[in-house]
Formats: C-alpha cells, sequence, structure tokens
C-alpha cells in the first residue's frame, strides 16, 4: 500500500482494537446469556421505557464521562477523571467527524474495503496521513492537552495521595500498573509524534495503545467498558444473584479499584484490615472465588459505607451476600417448631381489643430494657392503644438469618411473624432495632400495615401534637444506625425529634458518611478485639464537639458504644422519656 | 478387659475413645470456643432457645464429649439472631461457630 | 527529723500502712479526698466469713492512727520528684515533701448500670450489693419492701469482657452468701436464690460459710448467669437465666434483686499514677513489680502500692499488704 495511507506503525493498535473489542463482545455476550429469563425481559424493557432509557443517557455521560458523583466528593479528583475519560471521547469523536473533511495527503484517495479499513486508524493518526480544518486541528489539541492535564494530576496522585484527600490508595500487581503506565504515557507520545512526526514516537504511540488494550481485560481498567454496561443493567432494576455471573459479574468488572471504599471503611481503622475493604474483595472476585474472598465476604460489616461512596455505585454488599448465600451448608435448619408456637402476647391479645399500634421490640432491644420501658411510656403518654408483641421473647426477625445468606430458612421466620402481626389487628407496627426495620420494609408483605421505626414515630407523636415534650440544654451528638441511615435515609426524623428535647451537636462523620459502631450482626468473622477498635474510632467521631450524651436509634449500637464511651450513651426513646 | 459383650450397654461417655475431629478442627478456626466458663448465657438468652432444646453451651459439650449427631441436631433449631454473641461475658463469637459447625 | 511518707487513700490499706509506719518511726501523712477516714469498709455492715460487725474493725483502725497527721477532703493535684523525694501539691495549697508514697487508692465499685440487661437504674427493685449493706446499716431503703423472693447475681462486672473487665473480683461470691444469709436473718419468710458461675470460697472459714447456707439458711444456689431481666404486669422482676447443672434455661420472677458488683480501679486517681509513671496491668489496676517479693514495689522508685489499688483483695489481705508496704518503706527509707 502506498506510505501515505498505510504504515505498519499502526498494526499494534489495529491488533490491540481488534482484540478488545472482541472481547468486550464475547464478555458482553456471556453476561447478558447468564442473566436469568426474568432479568433479561427487565433488560430489554428497560431499554425502551422513556424513563429508564433517560436515566441510561444522562448516567452514561455524567458517570462514564464526567463523573459527576466523583467531582461532588472532591473536585480535583473530579478533574483528573472528567479530563481524562471525556478528553478521549472526545477525540476518539472528533477524529471520527472529521473524517469527512480530512484532506489525504498527496490526494491519495482510497475507496470502497480499504477505506473502511484504513477509517479504522484514520482518525487516531490522522496527523501523520492528513490535514484537518483549522477548527478541527484546535479541538484536536485542546483536549489533548486536557488529558494531558488530568495525567499530570494523576501522576502527582501516583506520588502524593492526600493532595487530592485520599489517605489510602489501592495496592495494585504488575499488570495494573504497566497498564497504568501505558496510559500514562499514551498522550505524551501522541502529542509528540503530532508535532514532530518522528516515526519512533508513532510507534510508541501506537504500541502503548495495543498494551493498553490487550492488558485492559486483565486489569481494573476493564471498568471502562463494563460501566456503561453496569448502568444499564442497574437501571433495569437487576438484582445480584450468583456471586461471578450475568449482573455480579458486571458489577465486579466496573469496579475502578479507585480505593475510595479503602478510606471510608470502617474496618480500614486498623491498617491490617484496610486489605478487607471492598477495592480489594472486588479485584479478589474478579480472579475467582479464592478462599480470601469468601473470607472477606463473611468478615464485611455490611454497613454499607462503600456502597453509598462507591462513584460507580456498585452494590458491593449484594455482592459479598450473594456470595454468602452460595456457600453449601451440610446441616439443614429446621425451624418447624415456630408452626406450634402461639407466641404469648399477640395472640391473647387478638382475644380482647384491637391496639392501633402494635411494637415489636426485636432480640437485641430484650437486652435493652431502658428502650421498651421508654417506649410504654412515651406511648401512654401519647395515649396511643397499643400491644407489645414480643414482650415474653418473640420470634426474630429473620434479618440476621438472611444476613447469614440463607434465605429459605428466614422466609420461615418472616412468615410466622406476618402471621402474628396480621393476627394483631394494628394498622401499624412500630420497631426499635433498625435491623428489624430492615427486613420488615425489604421482605414482609404486611398490605396495609404501615410500618415505622421508633424514631420516626415519636417524631410523628410529637409533630401531631400528641406527645409534649420540654426542650432541655443537654448537648446530644446522633449517631445514625447504618440500617436507618444508609439503608432508608431516615435521616431527619431523629435529629427533628432531638432538637425538640436539646441541643444537637454534629458529629465529624455524619449522615451517609456515619461510621458504623462495629457491632454489626453483618459480620461473622471480626473479632471482639477488632469490632472494639472500630467502635473506638466510630466514638471518637462522634465525640467531635464534645456532646454531653451519645443518642442513637438501635439497640445494637447503644450496648456496642457503651462499652467505649466516655459519656452516656441513650437510646432516642430514653430522652424523649425524660422529657416528658 | 472386654470380652465383646455385656448385659447393658454403659451409658457412661468414653472419654477414651471420643472422637474429637470436630471439634480440635472447630478450636483451629475459633480459638476461643475454650474460653467458653459455661455460665449459660447463651442458652438463658437463646431465641430459639425460648422455643426448643437449643443451647450453645450444651452444644460445645456435646461436640467435647463426642455426642455430634446430638450437637447438630441442636444447631437446626438457630434462627442467628446474635443474641448469645451479644450477651457472651467471654466474647466468643458463638453465631461464626454456629456456622462454622454446620458446614 | 522523722522522713514523711505521704499516703494517698485513707481507706483500710492506707490506714493500716500509716499505723505501721508510726510504729517503725516514720512520719506518715494520709491524703484522703472524702471527708472521712475509712474507705469502702466503712460503708459495710457485716463482714464475712463470721459476721463480723465492720463497725469494730473500723473504729479500731481509727483509733491506731490517732496522731498521724491526716488531710481530709484533699486531693493530690500534682506530684513530683525532687533531690529529697517528693513533692506533692494539694489541692489546698499546700504542699508536701516527702521521702516515698504509698499507693493505697483502693477501687470503685462497678456501676450497675453498665449492665442494662439487669436493670439497675431501669427497674425500682433492682439494688447493689452496697446499697443492701446500707439498709443492713441503716434498716431503710424504699426499694426492700419485704421481699418474699430475692435474687443475688454473681459476677456483675466480673469475668466479662463485654464491660473491658476478664477478671474475678474476689470477694463477691463469700459476700452474696453472706448477704444472703443476712437477707434471711431480716425476712426469715423470704426464698434466697443465687446464681453463681463458680463459688469462689477461697479463704479460712469461707466454706464454712457456704455449708452454713446450705444447712441453716437454705439459701438456694443456682449455677447460671442471669442474662435478661424484666418486669411484669405487678411490677415484679423475671429474671432469665441457664440453670446449667439441670442444663435448661429458667424464668423466675422475684420481689428483690442484688447485684454483686465488681472492684474497679480507682479512675479518680489517673492523673497522679501517670505522673509517677506508675502502668496499669491487664486488668486495668495498678502494676505491681511482681506478684510474689515484690507485691508492695512498683517500677518506679519510692513509690509504693498496698490495698485493691493492684487488684482486688479481701480486708485480711488487705491489711497483710499495708503492713508489708509499712516495712519495705522503712527498709527502703534506711537503706537510702
Amino acid at each position: 500500500m502506498n506510505q501515505y495511507i498505510f504504515h505498519p506503525f499502526v498494526l499494534p493498535f489495529v491488533l490491540g482494537m481488534a482484540f478488545v473489542l472482541t472481547y468486550c463482545l464475547v464478555g458482553l455476550v456471556r453476561i447478558i446469556a447468564q442473566l436469568p429469563k426474568d432479568d433479561r425481559k427487565k433488560l430489554w424493557r428497560s431499554l425502551v421505557t422513556p424513563k429508564t432509557a433517560w436515566a441510561n443517557i444522562r448516567d452514561l455521560f455524567g458517570d462514564c464521562l464526567f463523573h459527576v458523583k466523583i467531582w461532588k466528593r472532591n473536585p480535583i479528583l473530579g478533574y483528573m477523571h472528567s479530563a481524562i475519560a471525556f478528553g478521549w471521547f472526545m477525540i476518539i469523536v472528533i477524529g471520527h467527524v472529521m473524517l469527512f473533511t480530512l484532506k489525504p495527503l498527496q490526494g491519495v484517495e482510497v475507496e470502497g474495503f480499504a477505506r473502511t479499513f484504513t477509517n479504522f486508524y484514520y482518525p487516531i493518526f490522522y496527523k501523520h496521513f492528513a490535514t484537518e480544518t483549522p477548527v478541527f486541528a484546535f479541538l484536536m489539541d485542546f483536549f489533548l492537552l486536557v488529558i494531558i492535564s488530568g495525567i499530570l494530576i494523576a501522576v502527582v496522585k501516583k506520588i502524593y495521595s492526600k493532595i487530592v484527600g485520599v489517605k489510602r490508595v489501592t495496592k495494585f500487581g504488575f499488570a495494573d500498573n504497566l497498564v497504568r503506565f501505558a496510559l500514562w504515557t499514551i498522550f505524551p507520545f501522541r502529542l509528540i509524534a503530532e508535532k514532530s512526526n518522528i516515526m519512533a514516537f508513532w510507534w510508541l504511540y501506537s504500541i502503548d495503545l495495543m498494551i493498553f488494550m490487550c492488558m485492559l481485560p486483565f486489569t481494573r481498567y476493564m471498568h471502562i467498558p463494563t460501566e456503561a454496561l453496569f448502568i444499564l443493567l442497574q437501571h433495569a432494576g437487576l438484582k445480584a444473584r450468583e456471586p461471578r455471573k450475568g449482573y455480579n459479574l458486571a458489577q465486579l468488572y466496573s469496579c475502578p479499584s479507585c480505593g475510595l471504599c479503602i478510606d471510608a471503611c470502617p474496618m480500614s481503622v486498623n491498617d491490617k484490615n484496610s486489605g478487607n475493604t471492598s477495592a480489594y474483595f472486588m479485584k479478589m472476585m474478579r480472579n475467582g472465588d479464592s478462599e480470601d474472598a469468601k473470607r472477606i465476604a463473611e468478615t464485611c460489616l455490611m454497613c454499607g459505607k462503600c456502597v453509598m461512596i462507591c462513584p460507580v455505585s456498585i452494590e458491593s454488599c449484594d455482592i459479598k451476600w450473594s456470595q454468602r448465600a452460595a456457600t453449601p451448608y451440610y446441616i439443614n435448619s429446621d425451624h418447624s417448631y415456630l408452626d406450634d408456637c402461639g407466641c404469648g402476647d399477640a395472640s391473647n391479645a387478638s382475644n380482647c381489643k384491637t391496639p392501633s399500634v402494635v411494637y415489636f421490640a426485636g432480640c437485641m432491644t430484650q437486652l435493652t430494657p431502658k428502650i421498651m420501658r421508654s417506649m410504654k411510656q412515651i406511648m401512654d403518654a401519647a395515649g396511643d392503644d397499643y400491644e407489645f408483641l414480643d414482650k415474653d421473647g418473640g420470634i426474630c426477625c429473620g434479618r440476621p438469618m438472611l444476613l447469614s445468606g440463607k434465605v429459605a430458612e428466614a422466609q420461615a421466620m418472616i412468615a410466622k411473624n406476618t402471621e402474628l402481626i396480621k393476627k394483631s389487628g394494628a394498622k401499624k407496627l412500630v420497631l426499635s432495632c433498625p435491623i428489624c426495620y430492615k427486613v420488615f420494609k425489604d421482605e414482609y408483605q404486611l398490605e396495609s400495615i404501615e410500618i415505622q421505626h421508633h424514631t420516626q414515630y415519636i417524631n410523628e407523636l410529637i409533630k401531631n401534637g400528641k406527645l409534649k415534650v420540654n426542650k432541655g440544654d443537654v448537648n446530644y451528638v446522633y449517631h445514625d444506625p447504618c440500617e436507618l441511615g444508609r439503608a432508608f435515609g431516615v435521616y431527619d426524623e431523629p435529629r427533628e425529634v432531638i432538637e425538640n428535647v436539646g441541643n444537637l451537636r454534629k458529629a465529624k462523620s455524619e449522615k451517609e458518611l456515619s461510621i458504623c459502631c462495629g457491632g454489626s450482626l453483618g459480620s461473622f468473622n471480626l473479632t471482639q478485639q477488632e469490632r472494639d477498635e472500630i467502635t473506638q474510632n466510630s466514638v471518637n467521631d462522634l465525640m467531635f464537639n464534645n456532646p454531653d450524651e451519645i443518642v442513637t436509634a438501635c439497640p445494637l449500637c447503644l450496648k456496642t458504644f457503651a462499652k467505649k464511651s466516655p459519656v452516656q450513651v441513650k437510646d432516642i426513646a430514653e430522652i424523649v422519656c425524660e422529657k416528658i | 478387659m472386654d470380652f465383646g459383650f455385656c448385659l447393658s450397654p454403659s451409658s457412661h461417655v468414653k472419654i477414651d475413645s471420643v472422637d474429637l475431629t470436630t471439634f480440635n478442627h472447630l478450636k483451629e478456626t475459633n480459638p476461643d470456643v475454650n474460653t467458653c466458663i459455661a455460665c449459660g448465657s447463651c442458652t438463658a438468652t437463646c431465641t430459639a432457645g425460648n422455643f426448643t432444646e437449643m443451647s450453645f453451651r450444651r452444644i460445645l459439650l456435646m461436640l467435647q464429649r463426642g455426642k455430634e449427631a446430638e450437637a447438630k441436631k441442636l444447631i437446626q433449631h438457630c434462627m442467628f439472631c446474635g443474641k448469645c454473641t451479644l450477651v457472651c461475658p467471654r466474647g466468643i463469637n458463638i453465631r461464626k461457630i454456629l456456622l462454622d459447625i454446620t458446614r | 527529723m522523722k522522713e514523711n511518707i505521704l499516703i494517698i487513700g485513707g481507706g483500710a490499706a492506707g490506714m493500716e500502712a500509716a499505723t505501721q509506719l508510726q510504729k517503725l518511726g516514720l512520719n506518715p501523712i494520709i491524703v484522703e479526698k472524702s471527708e472521712k477516714l475509712g474507705g469502702h469498709i466503712a460503708q459495710w455492715d457485716r463482714l464475712f466469713p463470721a459476721f463480723h460487725p465492720a463497725k469494730d474493725v473500723v473504729d479500731q483502725m481509727l483509733d491506731n492512727v490517732k496522731g498521724v497527721d491526716v488531710r481530709l477532703n484533699t486531693q493530690v493535684t500534682d506530684i513530683q520528684r525532687d533531690n529529697n523525694g517528693f513533692k506533692a501539691n494539694l489541692n489546698n495549697g499546700e504542699i508536701i515533701d516527702a521521702k516515698a508514697v504509698v499507693l493505697a487508692t483502693g477501687f470503685d465499685l462497678f456501676k450497675a448500670e453498665r449492665k442494662q440487661e439487669y436493670g439497675y437504674g431501669i427497674y425500682n427493685n433492682v439494688i447493689t450489693s452496697l446499697e443492701l449493706e446500707k439498709f443492713f446499716r441503716t434498716g431503710k431503703d424504699e426499694r426492700i419492701n419485704n421481699p418474699k423472693k430475692i435474687g443475688f447475681v454473681h459476677c456483675v462486672g466480673a469475668r466479662d469482657v463485654k464491660v473491658g473487665n476478664t477478671y474475678c473480683s474476689k470477694v463477691c461470691c463469700t459476700t452474696a452468701l453472706k448477704q444472703a444469709c443476712e437477707m434471711k436473718e431480716v425476712f426469715p419468710d423470704a426464698e434466697v436464690y443465687t446464681f453463681y458461675m463458680d463459688l469462689r470460697m477461697f479463704g479460712p472459714g469461707y466454706e464454712d460459710l457456704y455449708l452454713k447456707t446450705q444447712k441453716d439458711y437454705d439459701v438456694k444456689c443456682i449455677r447460671g448467669r442471669v442474662c435478661e431481666v424484666s418486669e411484669d404486669m405487678d411490677g415484679r422482676l423475671v429474671i432469665k437465666a441457664e440453670d446449667t447443672l439441670f442444663g435448661k434455661p429458667l424464668r423466675m420472677t422475684l420481689d428483690l434483686l442484688v447485684l454483686m458488683c465488681s472492684m474497679e480501679k480507682n479512675k479518680s486517681i489517673e492523673a497522679i499514677q501517670q505522673k509517677l509513671g506508675i502502668a496499669n496491668n491487664s486488668d486495668g489496676f495498678m502494676q505491681n513489680k511482681d506478684m510474689y517479693l515484690g507485691m508492695n514495689d512498683s517500677k518506679q522508685d519510692g513509690v509504693f502500692v498496698a490495698g485493691t489499688c493492684t487488684a482486688p483483695k479481701s480486708l485480711p489481705d488487705t491489711i497483710g499488704e499495708a503492713r508489708s508496704v509499712a516495712v519495705e518503706v522503712f527498709n527502703y527509707i534506711n537503706n537510702k
């Protein structure tokens, strides 16, 4: 072929590109084939439903190219990502648009199949083969410089990560480091090649692209193509099922290993445990379901902070859960005894009159009688007629069983509790334990019965005037329980309640960033000592503004904090009770 | 001397011949099983124990006395609610141990 | 001139150490933060194992320290080493020069509300062992209304990592049985139960006390830890425990529950302890040099320890240590 339309230095690129496209195509087909039938149907439907289609477009641009979520977290990191991603995207787009206006050198034109082939690499190496209009030339140079500015930040971040507000970064192996080096050098090489037209740099540029694209599937950079698919799957409303198939596979490869979750994870308080964080877990899962991955899946507290902070919105807790659910047991549960148990009060209650509120304390609250007693006093003061469902000990809500990955077993408890609650005839179910609240909201079919956590219930009582409280001058700090805050966004109700009875001080990390107390039932493997370290860290965070008392809304958080807190720890029901 | 027969089978726990494989394995992965002082808090608080014979304290003892089958039967009733772990004065990670036994 | 020896704490250990130091020709100075000498033991009614009135012992000790320099309502706010030994600043502005310091700072009683599941501070009829002693002394406690069923919970705040105390508090078992007998004396119709893990009757006459509870007082000992306390409709307490010897969980209704609170290190001395460079041992009490021949020595020259500041101890143990610390201090001064 003519040297003005072809040069061997394009071959590495063409090779790399062909490989990565094939790989992605096969991966795409594989993931979609692995989806259960229902899920696939959901996916197709979502692509043509205007609402989800619009969300797809918005997030494909917003998340994949502009990285809006990272901007919100940290503008410097945001710029770094969008400079590289959006810049690169633009030079590809503009490159292809230019195809129509490029003037070939020496007027050598190609037609037919050859034209298609040259179009494959022309936009990538156009300055060697053609000239373009000044406007396009400017745009191409501009975006190239934008990318390089992003890369400069990346280099600085690599050397000194604190500059972008990141304490710990993910540690990578050889392949990841090689691809990163390739990525960093692609664009400077291109710039030099374009400006000098020295062959060696065109070769380097092309080889760099080849390395990047050939290694891409085996490194974290696979997140670039996968994330687009993941966004579509997520918007279709799919949920994690098998640990390393279908939707989960898309999630696993969408993780960019950015490591934002490492600092966020409560376990990272002990450096030794920062290897248990989601970033590493996802990496291990990509490489196969190793024993280590299984261990981490069961070590995680399931507090959901990594999910909340993840710029790609990967539901890593769900992946860990599906890994748990996939673990085989050779002793099965036998909960047939639940069929025969009448469970005291509730069944008797229906014999007399129907209460308007039924209160389910839950297992953990049985160990914090102060919460139960305060709730009783509050309901008495508000004049609600109520019934305690599990005064003499009830049946577990099923959430802990679900957390261990056993769905059918949990359903047995859910069914029995549903029966008891419905039998009470109440219109409203009030819960004191966020662990219960989570499963009642997610899994129970209670139809018209309203489900409230006691923070919401008390707030409602105060708001509609049924409960009169006096404001005191105690300074409280509120700890958001994971399964109330991050899981359901119940942030305002407890704060409003506290402001009615005293002063609310801020913790260092609040609401979606609140730090797990360390007592979570989510973790099976953490030792008491490791939990204590997490608790201490969380207490320090709460004590940031020197409150007089720590207030929480979860019996488990309460008991966990009580061990380490320098000030009194109380449940929100307790402090309200003190001010009636 | 054992003549291979006896009038009635002895009900004694024959510590000499007890098979401790399961318990020893458990001990390796969960060294805290040895810190149990058999106070019974786990049993007293147990949500499943309210309705059944479930008792973690007894399960541990059963495993140490070679009554593995009985122990595994009790575990089936567990609801994994975690109350036992919360009340255990020795900080034994009971939920994890129960999970490990069933695997 | 007689050498000054600063004794921080005017309980059993402090008073006995001062008595002996005075006899050995030194000049002990007791700094006591409360308004009177006697410490915890002065709040006790009778002592195990023989129901000896605590007041007799305390009165005799008080008699012995007559003539000892005592500062009440006083605390050491700062302490430094100087060429002559130690220079201590008191909160009344006074400065004391001393050749040696004896830490006899004693213990704090575990705060029962920290074990919320036992319901102290929540239910009216849950009291601590100390409050029961006060009832025995004064005959007054609104919460004790002719109870028909009484329960004692051992190991409250002891052998419990969940409150950070892994150690055995040594004296609660015997105290519980002593108090159980006394309750039987006050309320002969009442049934008295104790919930124990291990009955540690370690001293002379203690096992006899146990036998007496069984033969003469019919105290029912159940081996199991109470794990939950709730209230029934009539305001009576419902407790849950496992009867571990029988192998079944049990529920019981009680009119009064007494919590045998453990000893914890006296936290109010922490700042001075740090200034003196005395570390804590793994139980959170003060560390002595070794537990055999150096039990009264700290790792710091001229600083001595005695009594329950290093570990939970009975009164005889404490008095023994107070006497031995006097000898240690005497030798230390003479060898200087």
